[in-house]
């Protein structure tokens, strides 16, 4: 699998797609949505689309592609490399969210959870179907938050489409399976390959399954901290299981928008001497508001 | 520089090696780091800056950064001071010395697009406006 357009950004968000089948632009299709990668720590995040005429829902059976988590690494990427050369009929698009995206997404001033970035990116894959000609008709989804809820998210978005959003739908509809195989050897790539932007000499690639609870994982992530600035834009810093390591072993951060910021002011206990002790600052006359308004002081101390 | 909060005791600033100081990239971020001393930004930070589609972005501690390159208003030079030693007793005068200049530095702020009305711009102002206020007026009309 060739990932060069995510490899030369991986700060960023990709998609890479086949081309569309013809046959996809005038027969009834379905398509099936899963995605890889959510629980890990470490590495990008990967959904996958795959669709289909749905007269052709038959032969996509026929090639036993089942849920890509019972398969082995080899047996999946033996299986996409099948699924990319049925050319005249199957269709594939990804989108791989690479673990910087995640951080700063969930870590803005308006939080943007997982699960809103998820459908958001659901969603968008949907539509590239739609702008790309494909003739959508069924759509299946994986899910593992509330089905309910975000089928109805998804149908309400796309009223002409008929949605069907279930757990474990990528061991239930091979179209599902197909998109799970696609996004999972994605990842796969991407986690291996992974060209760190940091310049670190010699790190240690022996990181596990990136799973907050694999104990390889805890080792590597406990190892390659650095004090200011953390970890390399590989981990997302978003996880509890990084957070949490970086909030009792790396400095202090305390950001502008971080509350508390505004100077405590501990009016609520003060010592009645307070108020008949002089006090050097309330003998200086407060700056002008130009020079408040640009942090401007006069250096009276080092 | 003499200090107001203790009077008598001097700072000296060593300007010796002003003209063979390096020049240093420095960079300006929306947060207050608690720690003083080394930090690889080399290794960890600058690697990671690019150009987004209205400006730099980087992302420190995984918050999303964005950046404008500031210059130091002509005729200033902005400068990295050290203090190697730091004297024991109070009453000692202290040595600072030059580590490193520069002429412009990297201002950054958490998500915002940098604009003309950031802090730092609007800071720099003052070199101009100090300047008009108490140049003296040569002619009088």
């Amino acid at each position: 699998m060739e990932l060069a357009p995510f490899e030369q950004k991986n700060w960023g968000s990709s998609r890479l797609s086949s081309p569309v089948p013809p046959l996809c632009r005038t027969q009834q299709c379905c398509l099936g949505i899963d995605e890889a990668g959510r629980g890990p720590v470490l590495g990008p995040m990967v959904y996958g689309i795959c669709f289909c005429p749905l007269s052709k829902k038959q032969d996509l059976e026929e090639l036993k592609v089942a849920d890509s988590k019972t398969l082995s690494e080899a047996e999946r990427e033996r299986l996409f490399e099948k699924l990319d050369s049925l050319k005249e009929y199957l269709g594939w698009a990804l989108q791989i969210l690479s673990p910087n995206v995640i951080s700063t997404s969930m870590q803005q001033r308006v939080k943007y959870n997982l699960n809103a970035l998820s459908h958001d990116t659901a969603i968008a894959l949907i539509q590239y179907a739609l702008d790309s000609g494909v003739q959508l008709r069924e759509v299946f989804v994986d899910t593992v938050g509330p089905a309910e809820k975000y089928q109805e998210k998804l149908q309400e978005r796309f009223p002409e489409l008929e949605v069907t959003v279930k757990p474990k739908a990528d061991a239930l509809f091979p179209i599902v399976s197909a998109a799970s195989i696609c996004a999972k050897v994605a990842r796969d790539y991407a986690v291996k390959h992974w060209k760190f932007l940091e310049d670190l000499e010699d790190v240690n690639l022996d990181y596990g399954s990136g799973y907050p609870n694999d104990p390889k994982t805890k080792e590597w992530l406990a190892k390659n901290l650095d004090p200011v600035f953390g970890y390399p834009q590989f981990v997302r810093f978003s996880w509890s299981t990084a957070q949490s390591i970086l909030d009792s072993r790396a400095v202090p951060i305390r950001w502008d928008d971080s509350d508390g910021h505004e100077k405590a002011s501990s009016k609520g206990s003060q010592s009645m001497l307070a108020f008949f002790g002089l006090k050097k600052d309330d003998m200086r006359r407060p700056a002008h508001r130009f020079f408040q308004e640009r942090k401007l002081e006069t250096a009276r101390d080092l | 520089m003499m200090c107001e909060n203790q009077p008598g005791t001097l700072i000296k600033l060593d300007l010796g090696s002003l003209t063979q100081a390096a020049h240093d990239a420095v960079h300006l971020l929306p947060c207050e780091i608690q720690y003083n001393g080394h930090a690889a930004v080399d290794k960890y930070f600058i690697p990671t800056i690019h150009q987004g589609a209205s400006a730099k972005e980087v992302s420190f501690r995984g918050r999303p950064l964005k950046g404008q390159e500031i210059k130091i208003p002509a005729g200033y030079v902005g400068l990295v001071l050290e203090e190697n030693h730091k004297p024991c007793s109070e009453e000692k005068g202290r040595t600072v010395c030059m580590k490193s200049t520069f002429l412009s530095f990297t201002q950054w702020n958490l998500e915002t697009l940098p604009s003309a009305d950031d802090c730092a711009v609007m800071s720099l102002m003052w070199p101009k406006i100090s300047k008009a206020i108490h140049q003296p007026v040569d002619n009088e009309e």
